[in-house]
Order: C-alpha cells, then structure tokens, then sequence
C-alpha cells in the first residue's frame, strides 16, 4: 500500500508536473476547440458532423480588414496580447506555485523583451509577405479577401 | 533523482510521437484527421488564440535560449 508519503509531490515534482500539466491541458482544450469548429462549421445543426473540404475548411476571417493599418494593428495586438499574457502566467506561476528565484521575474520580463526586439520585425516582415501573396492569390474582382462564410461562400 | 529525468523523456517522446502520428495519418488522409495547420488556422482566426499561441512560442524562446541569461546577453 502507498503510504502518504510517495503519493506527496516534491517541490521539483510541483514545479515541473504543475505547469507541464497545465500547458498540456490548456494546448489540448485549444486543439480540441479547433477540431469542434473545423468538424461543425457555424450555423450547422448538431448532428452534421462531416468533415469539410480541406481547402474550404478554414476561411479568413468574415470582415477581416487588409491593408497597411490592419496588419499593423495585428501585428502589433497579437505581439503584444501575447506577451502581456505570458506576463500573467509568470507573474502567477511565481506567485502562486513556486518562488524558483530571486530573478526569475527579471529574466521573464527582460528576456522575452529581448526576444521580441529580436522577432517582431522578422515576425511583422513575414506577415505582410503572407498578406501580400494572399491578396496576389484572389481571384480577379474579389478586393483582397472578400468575406465569406463556413462552406467557402461569398456572402 | 536519477529516474527522475529518464520518466520525463519518456513522457516527451510519447507526447511528441502522438503528434507525429497524428500529423502523419493527416497527410496521408488515412482517415479524416486534419492536419496541424489546419487546426492552427482555425486557432489564429481568433485574438486569444493567436495571443496563447504568440505566448507559448514566446514562452519556448526564453525558456531554451534566453533562461539564465542577462539582459542583453552580459556575460
């Protein structure tokens, strides 16, 4: 029989189970989100489960915006919503599972600013290059990417 | 101490062989699994998803490369 003691986390078992376990659920709730919406587009009934045309299963954004000051703002929400939200992680992973060191917080603060100071432009670069060829890919008449809905139709 | 790290390989190679496989049967269209990027896709269609996925890449940069280091990479 287990005694209290072998089923009781260690510190570095909290440190490393907690998080590893957390980031797997949250991955795989995001992954099986995805799956929900790729499997039963907007506006199906429950029961029609098919699986849809590769090409036609995942369309851009209904009134996605093109052009210069949209991908800016993009860039720029996506970049910085995803930086403030690691903030958050860490601030509560250090607070609220384990204090691992007196510079952890500097090191997140300072090193993931260092990495988007070093990725924001390569990743803002890339960005308009895939908008560019997706604008040079539409067919003739439509302005950039017109909306469209879950099946691939204009509307 | 010395189980401790050969557990967590294992756990990554299973983890990461499930993705491989996943991927795999999706390329082949064996059944009607999508693909990875079909899912991302639908993922980034949305803020958050986009700001969670930005955040994890974010997160594997520093945790890899940046970690332990000072800022500005002072020795």
């Amino acid at each position: 029989m287990a005694s209290a003691d072998v089923l009781a986390l260690s510190l570095a078992d909290r440190q490393a189970l907690v998080p590893m376990a957390a980031g797997y659920l949250i991955l795989m709730s995001a992954l099986g989100f995805g799956l929900r919406r790729l499997y039963r587009p907007r506006g199906a009934p429950s029961g029609a489960d098919t699986w849809p045309d590769r090409t036609r299963a995942t369309p851009p954004d209904p009134g996605r915006r093109t052009g210069w000051a949209a991908l800016v703002r993009r860039v720029a929400g996506t970049v910085v919503g995803g930086y403030l939200l690691l903030m958050a992680v860490v601030v509560a992973y250090y607070f609220g599972i384990a204090r691992v060191g007196p510079g952890f917080l500097e090191s997140a603060v300072t090193g993931t600013a260092l990495l988007l100071g070093l990725a924001a432009p390569v990743f803002a670069a890339l960005s308009w290059l895939a908008e560019r060829r997706a604008r040079d890919h539409a067919e003739p008449g439509e302005p950039g990417q017109a909306p469209q809905d879950c099946q691939g139709r204009g509307v | 101490m010395a189980r401790h790290p050969l557990l967590g390989y294992l756990v990554w190679v299973v983890l990461f062989g499930a993705i491989f496989a996943w991927e795999g049967l999706a390329l082949a269209r064996v059944t009607g699994v999508p693909t990875l990027s079909d899912v991302f896709r639908v993922i980034m269609r949305y803020p958050v998803g986009r700001w969670a996925l930005f955040a994890l890449w974010l997160w594997a940069g520093w945790h890899f490369f940046i970690r332990g280091w000072h800022f500005l990479l002072r020795a």
